[in-house]
């Protein structure tokens, strides 16, 4: 197991690339949920203001 | 008949309908792809006999970079058409796709950057691909700086589209720069017409993996392609039945 993680010598930039990776995987998917949950809010706030209006 | 399918493809709710409806196909089999291409390119696939295990970087680093350029173009081609046809649902596909492709071609740079220091022996070098590549994502940052200037979202639409219309041109520059210039990148190992410079073992991660991470860019532009769909409706009947949910 620990000669897998050493991965040959190259640890020290093999795990980063992949961690740099996960990370912008993780970071796209709350990224692009949390803009379509503010959108959807903003979409409801309008409609509740458009039917206040009438 | 057969131009209905594009026609739907324009209409706000059919297409917020059916982003919906494909994005967790697109999600699920992206995370299985990249699971198994996680395991094949770390376990199963041989280590290189120059690179040793350090080529297994190529499982992250080429799917990133290559899609930094599909995307790329995808966000220009998707600009020219709502700039020409004036659909709304094109722009926001456009939006949709620059925030993903920032972040591919920023893990292309960083993962090539730690592949180039034990190969190279330098993180950076001024080279015609990294330089290129670097300029994609400044390309995307710009995009998205010059969309966030505007407060009107029709003129923010129309003024990135010819932004992300010009700056197609640095696309086959990254592409060809290998070819082109002398360059301290390797070339393509990958070939659509050619035979691929790469063993089998080892060429097959590389393809679950680009699969994999092309079905994650898609489900990732769908769900940001609904918000940016909403933004745009101010004031439509189906919004209040779409977000009822």
């Amino acid at each position: 197991m620990s000669h897998f993680f050493a991965m040959g010598g190259y640890a020290r930039y093999l795990w980063p690339s992949y961690g740099v990776t996960l990370l912008a995987v993780i970071l796209n998917i709350i990224w692009a949920r949390g803009l379509l949950r503010r959108a959807k809010t903003d979409a409801r706030r309008r409609l509740a203001m458009q039917s206040e209006a009438r | 008949m057969t131009w209905v399918w594009f026609h739907r493809l324009g209409s706000p709710p059919y297409i917020y309908r059916l982003a919906g409806r494909l994005t967790p196909w697109f999600g699920w089999i992206a995370a299985v792809l990249l699971l198994g291409a996680l395991f094949d390119g770390l376990v199963i696939a041989p280590p290189d006999y120059q690179q040793g295990d350090g080529f297994r970087i190529i499982y992250v680093h080429v799917p990133t970079a290559v899609l930094s350029l599909t995307i790329y173009t995808s966000m220009a081609v998707a600009a020219a058409v709502g700039l020409i046809w004036r659909i709304k649902v094109a722009h926001a596909a456009a939006a949709a796709c620059a925030p993903v492709g920032a972040s591919f071609a920023a893990v292309a740079l960083a993962t090539g950057m730690l592949w180039g220091k034990p190969m190279w022996g330098t993180y950076w070098v001024w080279d015609p691909r990294l330089t290129s590549e670097l300029l994609t994502f400044f390309l995307y940052l710009g995009y998205m700086g010059l969309r966030a200037s505007f407060d009107d979202l029709q003129r923010a639409d129309r003024a990135s589209a010819v932004l992300a219309i010009v700056g197609v041109v640095n696309v086959p520059i990254v592409k060809y720069s290998v070819v082109w210039w002398n360059s301290l990148h390797q070339g393509s190992s990958l070939s659509l017409t050619g035979k691929d410079t790469i063993a089998t073992p080892m060429l097959v991660p590389l393809l679950v993996s680009m699969l994999g991470f092309t079905l994650f860019f898609a489900a990732i532009v769908l769900v940001r392609l609904r918000a940016e769909v909403l933004r745009r409706e101010r004031a439509a009947s189906w919004i209040g039945e779409a977000i009822a949910t």
